[in-house]
C-alpha cells in the first residue's frame, strides 16, 4: 500500500518534472525561434546599398517639377525640366549646407537660406554659393529612374 | 634835319613798343644763356610756341636748357652747330622716346609708369599709351601743387577723363572698361567738393595712384578689393586731414572688427563688401536713408525684401532711422545673435518698443520660441549622444540635423518681416524635427534597456529549464544507482 | 501513435542502426576529478554549431565587397531585428571557441589521451585547431573595419618572411601584393565555403574516431581497483550534463552579447597609416609578441624568419607528440612531457598578457 502511494507520488513528481521540462524546452524553443523569425523578416529600412537607388517612375514626375530623395545619408534632388529631361544633384547647398529646392516659377534650383541660385546644370549663378552642386548620375531603365554615385 | 631825327626816333620807339616782348626776353634771359630759347623765341608759329611757354616751365626755372631734353648745344647760337646730331641733337622725340628722356632725371617715376597699366598696355610699335607728357603737358610743366598744373588736385580729374571718358578711344585698349567715371564722380561728395575748388578730397590719383596705376584685379593695385579699405582710410582715417568736414574718422577701425571686414581683410573673401560696394567708388556718397535696406539688399536679398514689406519700413522712414543700420550698425556689423531678439538687455527691439505695445509682446514671444527650439535641439542631441554611446545606431537622426540648421537660419531671416504669424509658422517646422529626433533618441535608449529586459526574461526561462534538467539528471543518476 | 519505439524500428529496418545503438549504449565516461575536462570537446562542438547557425543567418544580410561589407555589418547591427544579437553572438562564440579548443587540446595533452590507440584523434584534432585559427583569421577581416584591416595586413606580412615560398603564399592569401578588396573576397570564400567544408569532414572523422574508441581513461586508470573505477554511461547521463552545460553556455553568449556588444569601429581606409599599437586578436598575440622580442637579426638569419621557423618547428613537435611520447606508450609516467606542456601553457599565458599590456 505504502509502496503504491510512494510510487504514485513518485509518478506525479516525475510527471511534474517532465511537464516542467517539456514546458521549459518549448519555452526555450519559442524564445529562440521568435527572434529568428524577426531576424529573417526583411527590415523596413532602406537597403544598405547606397551606390544605386531607385527613386521612382518616369511617369510619376511631371515636367517642371522636382522630387527630393535620401541618398545614403545625404539629401538629393531630382529635377525634371520643362523640356522633360531629368537631372539629379546632391541637394546640399555649397554655401552653408542648407537643403536646396526647385523653384518652378524660375526654372532654377534655389536655396532658401541665403537666396543662392543654381541653374539646371548645377552651376551656381547667383548669391553666395561658391561652387556648383555635385551632380548625381541618373540611369533610366524601363521607365524606372535610378541614381548612382 | 631836326624833324627827321625825331621821326626816326618815333619809329624806333614804335618799333621797340611793337616788339617789346622781344626786347623784354632779351632782358629776362637767365644765366644759362640758352641760345635755343633765344632763337626760337623770335621764330614763328609752331617753332615759337614751345619757347614762349617754356619760360613758365618749372624746368626752365630750375635752369634746364632746351638741350637737356632735345640734345644739341644750347650755348651755340649757330643753328648748324647747335642742332647738330654730333652734338646730340635728337629733334622732336617720338613715342616712348619722350618718356625715356624724362627718365634721365625722373627715373623712378618712369619705371613706375612702365610697370603700370598705362605702360603695359602699349600697342605694338613700342608705344606707351601714356608718356609723361600726356598727363603733365610739355614745355609748360608746373609743380603739381600749382593751381595751373594739369595734375593738381583740382585739375587731374579732367586730365584723366581726357582719355577715360572717351569711349571711342578707350575701345582701342579695353572695350569693357566703363567711361562714365567722370559723370559718376560729379555726383559724388568728392567730386562736388573738388569741382567747387577744394583740392583736398579724393581725385583719380588719390585712389588709383599716379604713375603706378595698376589694373583693379591686380593684387598690387591700391584699389584691389582687399586694399580698398586701407586706401579709403588714408584720408578718412586721418582726423587731422578730415577736421573741416565733420564726419567720423573711425570707419576703418569699426569695419575691421565687423563680419564684412574680417571676411574681406582676414579671410580674403571676394564677395565681402568693402567701402565701394555700399558707398560706390567713383560716385562715392553715403546711401540715402530710405535706400540703405536696398543697398544691403543687393546681397542680403531676403532680409531686405522682408524688411521692406514689414511695418518697420514706414516707421523707420518717418523717424528718419537708418533702416538696417539701426539694429545692425553700419560699419561695425557684427555676427547677429539670438539675444538681439526679444526683450532682454541685449535686444534691439526694446530700443523703440516699450512694455505693453504689440511689438514688445511679439518680440517676447519670438525670443521664447527660438530659445525653446535651441533647447529642444540640445535635448535631442543629448539623447542621441547617449544612445550612440550605448552603442545604438543613430545615423538617421544625425541626418535631420541639417534640416534644423535650415529652420534656424530661415527663422532668423523671417524675423525681418516683423510679423509674428510668419515667424511662428517657420519656427514650428523646427519643433517637428526636434520632436522626431527626440523620439528616435529616446527609442534608441529604450531599446538599449529593453534588450536587458528581454535577456532577463529569457535567462529566467533558461534557468527554469536548467533546473528542471538538473533535477532530471539527478533522478536518472539515482535510478542507475538504484539499479 | 508516434512512439520512439516505432520511429526506431522504422529507421532500423532501413539503416540497420541496431548495432550502432547498442554499441553507443555501452559508451561510458570515467568519473574522477578530471571528468570536467571531458566537457570541453563538447563545448567546442557546440560553439562550432552556434557559429554555423549564426554564420548562416549573417550570410543572409552580409555583403562581401569592400564598399559594402562595413555598411552591411552596420546594417545588421542596427536595422535588422536581433541582428545585433546574432552578430555579437557570432563574434563572442568565435573567441570562446578558440579558447575551448585550446583548453580541450591541453586537457587531452596533460591526460595523455593521445596515447595509442588514439593518435589519429590527436592528429585530426591538431588539424582542427589549425582550421579554427584559420577561421578566426579569415573571419576577423570580414567587417572590413580599421582594426581588422590592419591586423590582417600585419598578419599576412609575417607569411612573407618564410623563405622561398613565403611571397607566393602571401600573394595567394592576399589575392595580390597588398590587402585589398580582393583579399576580402578570398577570405570570405575561405571563411564560408572552403574552411567549413574541410572542417566538417575532419570533425566527422574526429567524432567517429572518438565514438569508436570510447572515452580515454586517465593514465593510472588501469591501476585502480574496480570499485574506484567509477563510470557513468554517456547516454543519457553524460549527454544530459552536456546539454545542461550547453544550455548555460548559450545563455552566457546572450548575456555577453547584451552587456558586452561587439564593436564595429570605423570603416577601413586603405590609404590611412596603421593606428599605433595595432595587434592581432588575442589568440595570435603570443606569437606576435614573441616575434617582437626576437632581435632583428641573429647571426645571419632575419629575426622574423627565425621566429616563424621556431613556431613551425614547435608546431610540428606538438603535432607529433604521440610519436615522441615513448614513456606512456609503455604505460610509464611521462613527466618530461608534462613539464613541457606546463612550460608551453605558461609561455602562452605570459606572452599573451605581455601582448595586452604593451
Amino acid at each position: 500500500m505504502i509502496e503504491n502511494l510512494n510510487s504514485d507520488k513518485k509518478l506525479s513528481r516525475r510527471d511534474f518534472l517532465n511537464y516542467v521540462l517539456g514546458f521549459g524546452f518549448f519555452g526555450w524553443l519559442a524564445a529562440t525561434i521568435y527572434p529568428l523569425y524577426l531576424y529573417l523578416k526583411p527590415p523596413k529600412a532602406p537597403e544598405v546599398d547606397v551606390k544605386n537607388l531607385k527613386i521612382g517612375n518616369v511617369n510619376e514626375i511631371e515636367k517642371n517639377s522636382s522630387k527630393m530623395f535620401k541618398f545614403g545619408n545625404k539629401p538629393g534632388i531630382l529635377v525634371r525640366s520643362a523640356e522633360g529631361d531629368f537631372k539629379a544633384f546632391d541637394a546640399t547647398c555649397t554655401h552653408l549646407d542648407c537643403t536646396v529646392q526647385y523653384k518652378k516659377e524660375e526654372g532654377l534650383i534655389w536655396c532658401a537660406c541665403h537666396n543662392g541660385r543654381y541653374d539646371l546644370n548645377g552651376k551656381n549663378v547667383s548669391g553666395p554659393p561658391p561652387r556648383p552642386l555635385t551632380p548625381i548620375s541618373i540611369t533610366i531603365q524601363k521607365d524606372e529612374i535610378f541614381v548612382s554615385k | 634835319m631836326k624833324y627827321s631825327f625825331y621821326f626816326l626816333t618815333a619809329i624806333l620807339i614804335i618799333f621797340i613798343m611793337c616788339n617789346k616782348d622781344f626786347f623784354a626776353q632779351q632782358k629776362d634771359l637767365p644765366e644759362s644763356k640758352d641760345q635755343c630759347l633765344n632763337c626760337h623765341s623770335i621764330l614763328d608759329g609752331k617753332f615759337k610756341a614751345p619757347a614762349m611757354s617754356y619760360r613758365s616751365d618749372v624746368h626752365f626755372r630750375k635752369g634746364l636748357a632746351c638741350s637737356s631734353c632735345h640734345g644739341g648745344d644750347s650755348k651755340n647760337d649757330d643753328q648748324e652747330k647747335a642742332m647738330n646730331k654730333s652734338a646730340g641733337f635728337i629733334g622732336v622725340p617720338k613715342g616712348s622716346q619722350v618718356s625715356r628722356i624724362c627718365a634721365k632725371c625722373h627715373a623712378e617715376k618712369f619705371t613706375a609708369l612702365q610697370n603700370s597699366v598705362h605702360g603695359e598696355s602699349s600697342t605694338g610699335n613700342g608705344q606707351i599709351i601714356n608718356s609723361c607728357i600726356t598727363c603733365h603737358g610739355v614745355h609748360n610743366i608746373v609743380p603739381v601743387k600749382s593751381p595751373s598744373s594739369r595734375v593738381n588736385g583740382s585739375n587731374i580729374v579732367n586730365t584723366c577723363a581726357g582719355c577715360h571718358s572717351n569711349a571711342a578711344y578707350m575701345k582701342n585698349y579695353n572695350p569693357e572698361i566703363s567711361v562714365d567715371m567722370l559723370e559718376k564722380y560729379k555726383t559724388s561728395m568728392h567730386g562736388k567738393k573738388v569741382f567747387s575748388g577744394d583740392s583736398k578730397p579724393a581725385n583719380c590719383a588719390s585712389c588709383h595712384g599716379s604713375h603706378d596705376v595698376k589694373k583693379v584685379n591686380n593684387p598690387q593695385s591700391s584699389v584691389y578689393f582687399s586694399n580698398i579699405p586701407k586706401t579709403c582710410n588714408k584720408c578718412h582715417g586721418n582726423a587731422e586731414y578730415m577736421k573741416e568736414y565733420n564726419i567720423p574718422t573711425d570707419q576703418f577701425e569699426k569695419y575691421s572688427t565687423s563680419v564684412h571686414g574680417i571676411a574681406l581683410l582676414e579671410k580674403g573673401d571676394k564677395n565681402a563688401p568693402s567701402c565701394n560696394k555700399c558707398h560706390g567708388d567713383h560716385g562715392a556718397a553715403p546711401p540715402e536713408i530710405e535706400s540703405i535696406s536696398k543697398v544691403c539688399g543687393t546681397c542680403h536679398v531676403l532680409n531686405s525684401q522682408m524688411f521692406q514689406e514689414s511695418p518697420h519700413k514706414q516707421a523707420f522712414t518717418d523717424k528718419g532711422l537708418h533702416e538696417c543700420g539701426v539694429c545692425h550698425n553700419n560699419h561695425d556689423v557684427h555676427q547677429p545673435s539670438d539675444d538681439m531678439i526679444g526683450t532682454g538687455e541685449k535686444s534691439v527691439c526694446i530700443r523703440c518698443h516699450k512694455a505693453g505695445d504689440k511689438g514688445f509682446e511679439s518680440a517676447f514671444i519670438m525670443k521664447k520660441m527660438i530659445d525653446s527650439l535651441n533647447n529642444d535641439v540640445k535635448t535631442a542631441n543629448n539623447l542621441i549622444r547617449e544612445a550612440e554611446q550605448k552603442g545604438m545606431d543613430v545615423s538617421d537622426s544625425k541626418f535631420d540635423n541639417n534640416d534644423i540648421k535650415k529652420v534656424l537660419i530661415t527663422s532668423r531671416t523671417v524675423i525681418h518681416y516683423a510679423n509674428l504669424d510668419k515667424y511662428l509658422e517657420t519656427i514650428g517646422e523646427g519643433f517637428k524635427i526636434t520632436n522626431k529626433a527626440k523620439l528616435t533618441g529616446k527609442e534608441a535608449v529604450d531599446d538599449y534597456y529593453n534588450r536587458r529586459i528581454y535577456l532577463g526574461i529569457s535567462t529566467l526561462f533558461i534557468t527554469i529549464l536548467a533546473i528542471a534538467l538538473y533535477m532530471k539528471l539527478r533522478k536518472i543518476n539515482k535510478k542507475k544507482v538504484e539499479h | 501513435m508516434f512512439s520512439l519505439k516505432k520511429i526506431f524500428n522504422w529507421l532500423d529496418v532501413r539503416l540497420r542502426i541496431g548495432d550502432l545503438v547498442s554499441f553507443m549504449k555501452k559508451k561510458e565516461v570515467p568519473l574522477y576529478y578530471g571528468t570536467i575536462w571531458y566537457y570541453f570537446g563538447g563545448i567546442a562542438l557546440l560553439l562550432f554549431i552556434v557559429q554555423v547557425v549564426t554564420g548562416m543567418l549573417l550570410l543572409l544580410y552580409y555583403k562581401g565587397s569592400a564598399d559594402l561589407s562595413f555598411e552591411s555589418v552596420q546594417f545588421i547591427s542596427a536595422k535588422v531585428k536581433f541582428g545585433w544579437l546574432i552578430r555579437s553572438i557570432h563574434s563572442w562564440s568565435a573567441n570562446l571557441m578558440v579558447l575551448a579548443v585550446m583548453v580541450h587540446m591541453f586537457s587531452v595533452f596533460f591526460t595523455k589521451a593521445y596515447r595509442k590507440p588514439r593518435e589519429l584523434s590527436w592528429y585530426s584534432g591538431f588539424i582542427l585547431l589549425c582550421l579554427v585559427f584559420a577561421f578566426g583569421f579569415t573571419g576577423y577581416l570580414l567587417p572590413w573595419n580599421e582594426l581588422s584591416f590592419f591586423a590582417t595586413k600585419v598578419g599576412t606580412d609575417i607569411i612573407k618572411v618564410v623563405p622561398l615560398v613565403g611571397n607566393f603564399f602571401m600573394n595567394i592569401m592576399r589575392g595580390g601584393e597588398e590587402v585589398t578588396g580582393a583579399t576580402l573576397s578570398r577570405f570570405f570564400g575561405f571563411h564560408v565555403a572552403f574552411l567549413p567544408g574541410i572542417f566538417t569532414v575532419v570533425i566527422a572523422i574526429h567524432l567517429i574516431l572518438i565514438q569508436r574508441q570510447g572515452m580515454a581513461a586517465p593514465e593510472n586508470w588501469d591501476e585502480l581497483p574496480d570499485l574506484q573505477k567509477k563510470r557513468i554511461p554517456f547516454f543519457p547521463n553524460f549527454l544530459l550534463r552536456d546539454l545542461l552545460l550547453w544550455l548555460l553556455i548559450i545563455n552566457i553568449l546572450c548575456i555577453l552579447a547584451v552587456f558586452f556588444p561587439w564593436e564595429l569601429g570605423m570603416k577601413a581606409n586603405e590609404l590611412a597609416p596603421a593606428p599605433a599599437g595595432i595587434k592581432p586578436e588575442w589568440y595570435f598575440l603570443f606569437m606576435f609578441q614573441t616575434l617582437k622580442f626576437i632581435p632583428a637579426k641573429m647571426l645571419f638569419i632575419d629575426g622574423e624568419v627565425l621566429g616563424v621557423l621556431m613556431f613551425s618547428v614547435a608546431g610540428l613537435f606538438w603535432f607529433l607528440v604521440p610519436l615522441w611520447d615513448r614513456k606512456t606508450k609503455v604505460g610509464k609516467k611521462g613527466y618530461w612531457l608534462t613539464y613541457i606542456g606546463i612550460f608551453v601553457v605558461i609561455y602562452i599565458l605570459v606572452f599573451t598578457i605581455i601582448g595586452f599590456i604593451m
